[in-house]
């Protein structure tokens, strides 16, 4: 387990399985009952640094990287994907800031981001096949004071928690997706809805709703990074996405396969426990291999991030294989379990409904071979 | 596309405008509230569909296999859930036409032909792979026999008039020891126990069955005293192509649904890239080729030939892709597959790997077929001629 770990990242990860024990396990069936927002929870969350982790020292972050993000997130999936959801749409938020913010920037949101105090909601996707497509586009006007907002984001996650959002807008209908441009818009501000609540398959708990402006002035300030900085912000950031949902991935589908397999060593027929059965052995040694190997694929790519490396093809690649494998971690383990895997008083249902949402390819659905292969077609 | 007759086709038509009306509008709601709703029986009564598999002799509709395959693919295509429903109650009358005598046909059929349904019990808490393992017994007293046990994951048991129900009636025997009996809903000592929520197929109605000291007439068993491990399993022959067949209908659903999606995206004249146009062109040859391998096995079925081993390797194929199929349609409709009814195909999908024996009981029973001895195709004449 410890292959590539810092004693700090190991710690890191310890501590989140810790607090997922104490603070998540009693509410994670609930909450995927309900679909709640499990806001104590969050709050903990915050008291234990999860929410600034990777941040730096003087904005309040931990500076622990990203690997200690990944970790993090992976152990606390293993408990309840749809709680390391909220932290992982929260970093990229942060994550965008601090990497494209200028000063004012970071010192206005960052401090409120990593103690938790604000939450964030980081909104690129729109209902059209790429942002800047489709009748209800967000298009971002300038106007004398700054910048006027006007369309719909789609499918955003921590909508109506979070207190600011890191959103993507066109500012040229006719360039449509090459003129992106990020904004920091704060969830008060006015002509700025929040949608019905979507009826998500899993990770209940974590709100999803469309954003919807109605004309919401920003004030210059708003704009984060260059006007020209927006596809550059949002291709980067999903590439953090990936490596994040790639850590929630594993981290579901490894409590399935230790489940799995203590389902097996009790779970008698024929005579004896089917864990003595090779097509049963097989089942779970294919999903620990799978398991394995991207753990070590998408921990390597935040690695990459740690030093300051382009990353975006790694990530691509961890994303690329997980959209293979991902889901097929619940498809094998719930099959070791058969009838009684299927019945949502046991918990394989639960995990086998949140993995589809960590293993999801975000329109355009061919980024990660369009990223890869442009890499090494360079 | 297969080539069906004329009959068929129509049969095909008429199935799926039923479950674009009766089906396809509420099966989200149902979904929802994991509730099987009657007002379903109502419906089908009225199309006389649940006695699709009935011989005419006894006022049912006699479909050949291939055509209850087609009907069951519109089903699925509508909602697996309530396909589930229609295909249990088939596979309940299964046993009855390998087994039953002219009186136990009437007694199960005109239930069936009167738009009632049916269920069949095998599978217990320590019988599932392992079928023969059942613990619930059924002792001879006088002209009856006496059921004891309980019996898990009965499909329709709520709502099913009449049970084909597996017992032991000589305990020593193991799995020579089963019985095959027909109980009837309301006998005394038959009680419904905790009914299962599911991941999937929740409109389906899936519970206990409970027998405590239930009297059922001697001349309701099935066959003969220790027949009952063979009738289910040619039961089970008989039934695992109809879920292929659902298992079609779903990654049909699927496919058709990812297409719509993908064309509602793009600008008309703009297409997605090549990268998912090929992953589309995967999906539907998988569906087409195990369309084929279900209507082939269908055929042999409708033949007259043996087609046990067909059917084992059309379940699983069928299942695996529509695992496949639906996985990677709410894969590429992103968030939008995962917060609409598509995410439903893919939970439905799963159980289609599970129920009717697991996809590893298939490949156990496809590969003693495959590793058996090789024997001569041909058998040597005797004689001169």
């Amino acid at each position: 387990m410890s292959i590539l770990l810092t004693e700090e990242q190991e710690l890191i990860g310890q501590s989140a399985r810790d607090f997922a024990k104490e603070y998540l396990e009693p509410i994670a069936v609930d909450m995927d009952h309900t679909g709640q927002y499990p806001a104590a929870a969050v709050r903990a969350l915050a008291e234990h640094d999860f929410l600034g982790l990777f941040l730096q020292g003087e904005y309040g972050g931990a500076e622990a990287g990203y690997v200690s993000l990944v970790e993090a997130v992976e152990n606390l999936s293993r408990t309840s994907a749809a709680v390391a959801s909220i932290v992982v749409n929260h970093s990229l938020a942060a994550y965008a800031i601090q990497r494209w913010g200028d000063p004012g920037q970071k010192q206005d949101c960052l401090p409120a981001l990593a103690a938790g105090r604000t939450l964030g909601g980081f909104a690129v996707f729109e209902h059209g096949p790429t942002p800047g497509v489709g009748p209800d586009a967000l298009q971002a006007t300038r106007t004398p004071e700054g910048w006027a907002l006007k369309g719909t984001k789609a499918y955003v996650r921590n909508a109506g928690v979070a207190g600011l959002y890191v959103v993507l807008a066109c500012t040229d209908p006719a360039a449509g997706a090459k003129s992106l441009a990020a904004f920091i818009v704060g969830a008060e501000a006015s002509g700025l809805a929040v949608g019905p609540l979507a009826e998500t398959m899993g990770l209940k708990g974590c709100p999803v709703a469309d954003l919807v402006f109605d004309n919401v002035i920003l004030a210059e300030t708003a704009l984060l990074g260059g006007i020209t900085d927006g596809a550059a912000i949002a291709a980067e950031t999903l590439a953090l996405a990936s490596v994040a949902e790639a850590a929630q991935t594993v981290g579901i589908g490894q409590a399935a396969v230790e489940h799995a397999a203590a389902y097996a060593r009790t779970r008698v027929q024929f005579g004896r426990p089917i864990a003595t059965l090779q097509a049963i052995q097989t089942l779970l040694a294919e999903t620990a291999t799978d398991c394995h190997l991207a753990r070590l694929g998408l921990r390597a790519a935040a690695q990459l991030l740690d030093q300051g490396e382009p990353f975006q093809v790694e990530a691509a690649m961890v994303k690329q294989f997980l959209a293979r494998t991902g889901a097929k971690l619940l498809i094998d383990t719930v099959q070791v379990e058969g009838g009684f895997g299927y019945s949502e008083f046991m918990p394989l249902p639960r995990l086998f409904r949140d993995i589809a949402g960590t293993t999801l390819l975000e329109a355009p659905a061919d980024y990660p071979e369009k990223t890869i292969a442009a890499r090494l077609l360079a | 596309m297969s080539i069906l007759t004329a009959e068929q086709k129509q049969i095909q038509a008429e199935a799926t405008a039923f479950v674009a009306k009766e089906i396809i509008p509420f099966a989200a709601e149902f979904d929802r509230t994991g509730e099987f709703h009657p007002y379903l029986l109502d419906a089908a009564r009225e199309s006389r569909i649940f006695a699709m598999a009935v011989p005419k002799a006894y006022g049912g509709l006699e479909y050949d296999a291939l055509t209850q395959a087609v009907v069951l693919e519109a089903w699925g295509y509508g909602c697996a859930g309530m396909g589930t429903t229609l295909a249990a109650s088939v596979l309940s009358m299964d046993s009855v036409l390998v087994a039953g005598t002219e009186a136990q046909k009437r007694m199960f059929f005109e239930p069936m032909v009167r738009g009632e349904i049916g269920s069949f019990g095998l599978t217990e808490p320590s019988a599932g792979s392992d079928a023969g393992n059942g613990k619930s017994t059924a002792v001879r007293v006088g002209d009856e026999y006496v059921l004891n046990g309980s019996k898990c994951w009965i499909t329709n048991g709520s709502y099913s008039t009449v049970f084909v129900i597996y017992a032991l009636t000589d305990p020593a025997a193991g799995m020579k020891g089963i019985s095959a009996f027909i109980v009837e809903k309301g006998t005394p000592g038959f009680t419904i126990g905790t009914v299962d929520h599911k991941l999937g197929i929740r409109s389906s109605n899936t519970v206990e069955l409970l027998f405590k000291d239930v009297h059922i007439p001697a001349g309701n068993l099935l066959g003969k005293e220790g027949e009952g491990m063979k009738i289910a399993m040619k039961t089970l022959d008989m039934a695992r192509p109809a879920i292929a067949s659902l298992s079609l209908g779903l990654a049909q659903r699927a496919l058709d649904e990812c297409v719509k999606h993908l064309q509602r995206q793009y600008p008309e004249k703009a297409q997605p890239g090549q990268t998912l146009q090929f992953k589309l062109a995967d999906m539907k040859i998988e569906i087409e080729a195990a369309r084929q391998l279900l209507h082939h096995t269908m055929n042999l079925r409708d033949a007259g030939l043996p087609y046990s081993a067909e059917s084992a390797m059309t379940k699983t194929n069928a299942a695996d892709t529509a695992m496949k199929v639906t996985t990677q349609a709410v894969q590429l409709m992103g968030s939008y597959g995962y917060t609409s009814g598509i995410a439903k195909l893919m939970r439905d999908a799963k159980i289609m790997q599970i129920y009717e024996g697991t996809n590893q009981i298939q490949r156990l029973v496809i590969s003693r077929a495959v590793l058996a001895p090789a024997r001569p195709a041909v058998a040597v004449q005797k004689g001169g001629n």
